[in-house]
């Protein structure tokens, strides 16, 4: 009876509030559109103040000068280089931890648990000066090992706290079945456990990518050549380059952004479950 | 057993404490250290100076400044993309039609890089042609000019407000959740009992929406105290300083000026900071659990 019944929400008027959200969507929308505008428009039309109106012609230049420019690619190629390999590390050794954390618990390993977690909240800012030191030392400045390395490390905490609360709703009969059969805790953890989290790891492949892209920080500290900028700084850099270039500059923003819109397009259903999930558990 | 799973556990987690401990833990005793020192960031001499950074401190007005403007920003932290958030949340759970392309637009801008937001918004403010002073000038009729990110007076205001529509999705999605908990039949039998619109809200859903509440409450605190990026992007902390935050300040010292002893004191008060207020939130949480779990 209940299910056939529509569900009170609290909505004592539909059609207003159908109003509201396009009022508000549409102005939500609205940075986004300028961008999208202002990459399609000549400079000259946009510094006569025509940016926010509907484009008279489709002006494609400002695509074909970001695209061919050689450092824009150098910029997508080393972000590749970052985000890749930093997201694997990320998530491989957050299946590692949140492993004994679910499967294999010993005395202290909650408040060890805990503190990884923690590590989630605090501002970068903390750890900036003693991780340039170590960095530095080693000879590591300006090339891209140290923004992969940090973000494999600061990555832990989200990682950890998905895979060990994943894994925890795999039945425990399954690894004690598995370890009677003569399966080694590396052949569960591999053979079993990892092909059932598939979701978990979708989730964090989604927002690891996504972070470690859109990051500023990092890129900002360790390196300082050009040919090593990831795409974040290099939009700085050529911001004087294309100083008065504005509908350059819009092209060069939503180039940029292209991988994780298509993230977010293709996987935003793993996207949005994992920011709800990492905000709420932590 | 027990040797057997001793050997699992130190097999598996030492590569992830390991990387852990080197890269985040050791460094964040290290800003200890390094904040009772003067080291420059080039010299391998650096001598301990005791307290000499945390009285600078004391004294240093820009930092009098930015710690009054990281407090702002986590006021309008609270109010702005929490309120937005609700309401926004509360107009979708609606079962209004489209309500999932609704969501996905309101979603978008959390997946843009801060540096994007930073331009974008940048736009809107542009003396000459940006949306902000079109709008105004259309409205009045007269020819309206004014520099948002180059005034002391507006900066900072300016880059909470863009900040705020990117973090808004994030709120929205959270109360989203919280609010699919709530049973549909509980807001009927109100209904029913002759609860009006503004009752069911402020004594059913609000109380119920409590820990979803803790939880965007203490997001949007913790990341403003983030807040970095954005504010480089937009306005570099500027003009005359009208617009540092704590975060910014620290990499102003550290890696402008390289006085990195002194940084580090300033990212051992961001630090303390943060520890009270994730100290705040966990004891909120268990709070609300043991009212509501």
């Amino acid at each position: 009876m209940a299910d056939t019944l529509p569900r009170t929400r609290f909505n004592p008027w539909p059609a207003t509030v159908f109003t509201v959200l396009c009022v508000l969507a549409v102005l939500f929308l609205l940075p986004t559109v300028g961008v999208l505008l202002s990459s399609i428009k000549t400079t000259r039309e946009i510094s006569m103040g025509q940016l926010w109106s509907a484009p008279a012609s489709l002006f494609l230049g400002n695509f074909t000068e970001v695209l061919g420019n050689p450092a824009v690619h150098r910029y997508f190629l080393n972000t590749l280089l970052v985000t890749l390999p930093a997201t694997a590390v990320s998530i491989t050794l957050g299946a590692l931890a949140g492993y004994v954390f679910a499967k294999l618990p010993f005395r202290g390993s909650n408040a060890l648990f805990l503190v990884i977690v923690a590590g989630m909240f605090f501002p970068p800012q903390v750890i900036l000066v003693p991780l340039f030191r170590l960095f530095n030392g080693l000879g590591l400045i300006d090339t891209l090992w140290p923004v992969i390395i940090v973000h494999s490390a600061l990555g832990l905490p989200i990682c950890v706290l998905m895979m060990r609360n994943f894994f925890a709703t795999v039945p425990n009969a399954l690894r004690e079945a598995a370890i009677m059969e003569g399966a080694s805790e590396w052949q569960v953890l591999t053979r079993v456990v990892l092909p059932l989290s598939l979701p978990a790891l979708a989730v964090l492949a989604t927002l690891q990518f996504t972070w470690i892209w859109n990051d500023f920080l990092w890129p900002l500290i360790f390196t300082q050549s050009d040919t090593k900028r990831t795409i974040m700084i290099g939009i700085v850099n050529l911001k004087g380059q294309y100083s008065v270039a504005w509908g350059v500059q819009g092209a060069l923003s939503l180039v940029a952004s292209l991988p994780t819109l298509l993230v977010f397009l293709f996987f935003q259903r793993f996207f949005i479950k994992g920011m709800t999930m990492g905000a709420v558990k932590g | 057993m027990e040797q057997h799973n001793r050997f699992w556990r130190i097999a598996l987690l030492s590569l992830p404490l390991g990387v852990f401990g080197l890269f985040v833990i050791w460094p964040l005793f290290s800003s200890f250290y390094y904040s009772f020192t003067n080291w420059n960031g080039f010299d391998a001499n650096y001598s301990y100076v005791g307290f000499d950074n945390f009285a600078k401190i004391a004294t240093d007005r820009l930092f009098l400044q930015a710690a009054v403007n990281t407090t702002i920003w986590m006021i309008a932290a609270i109010v702005l993309p929490t309120a937005l958030g609700l309401m926004l949340a509360l107009l979708l759970d609606s079962r209004v039609a489209g309500a999932r392309v609704f969501k996905s637009i309101f979603y978008l801008p959390i997946c843009l890089s801060a540096v994007i937001v930073g331009q974008i918004w940048t736009w809107i403010y542009q003396p000459d042609w940006g949306l902000l002073n079109t709008v105004i000038t259309q409205a009045t009729g007269e020819k309206f000019k004014y520099a948002w990110l180059a005034k002391p007076d507006t900066a900072l205001w300016s880059v909470i407000v863009a900040w705020s529509w990117q973090q808004t999705g994030l709120s929205m999605v959270i109360y989203l959740a919280g609010l699919t908990a709530i049973p549909g039949d509980l807001l009927e039998v109100c209904e029913i009992e002759g609860a009006s619109p503004w009752q069911r809200f402020r004594r059913v859903v609000l109380p119920l929406l409590a820990p979803s509440t803790v939880v965007v409450v203490a997001l949007s605190v913790i990341n403003s105290l983030k807040g970095f990026d954005i504010l480089y992007i937009m306005t570099g902390g500027g003009p005359f300083n009208s617009s540092d935050t704590l975060a910014m300040h620290m990499y102003n010292e550290s890696f402008k000026k390289y006085l990195m002893g002194y940084g580090s004191a300033i990212s051992v008060v961001l630090f303390l900071i943060a520890l009270a207020i994730i100290g705040l939130y966990f004891r909120q949480l268990r709070k609300v659990d043991r009212i509501y779990g």
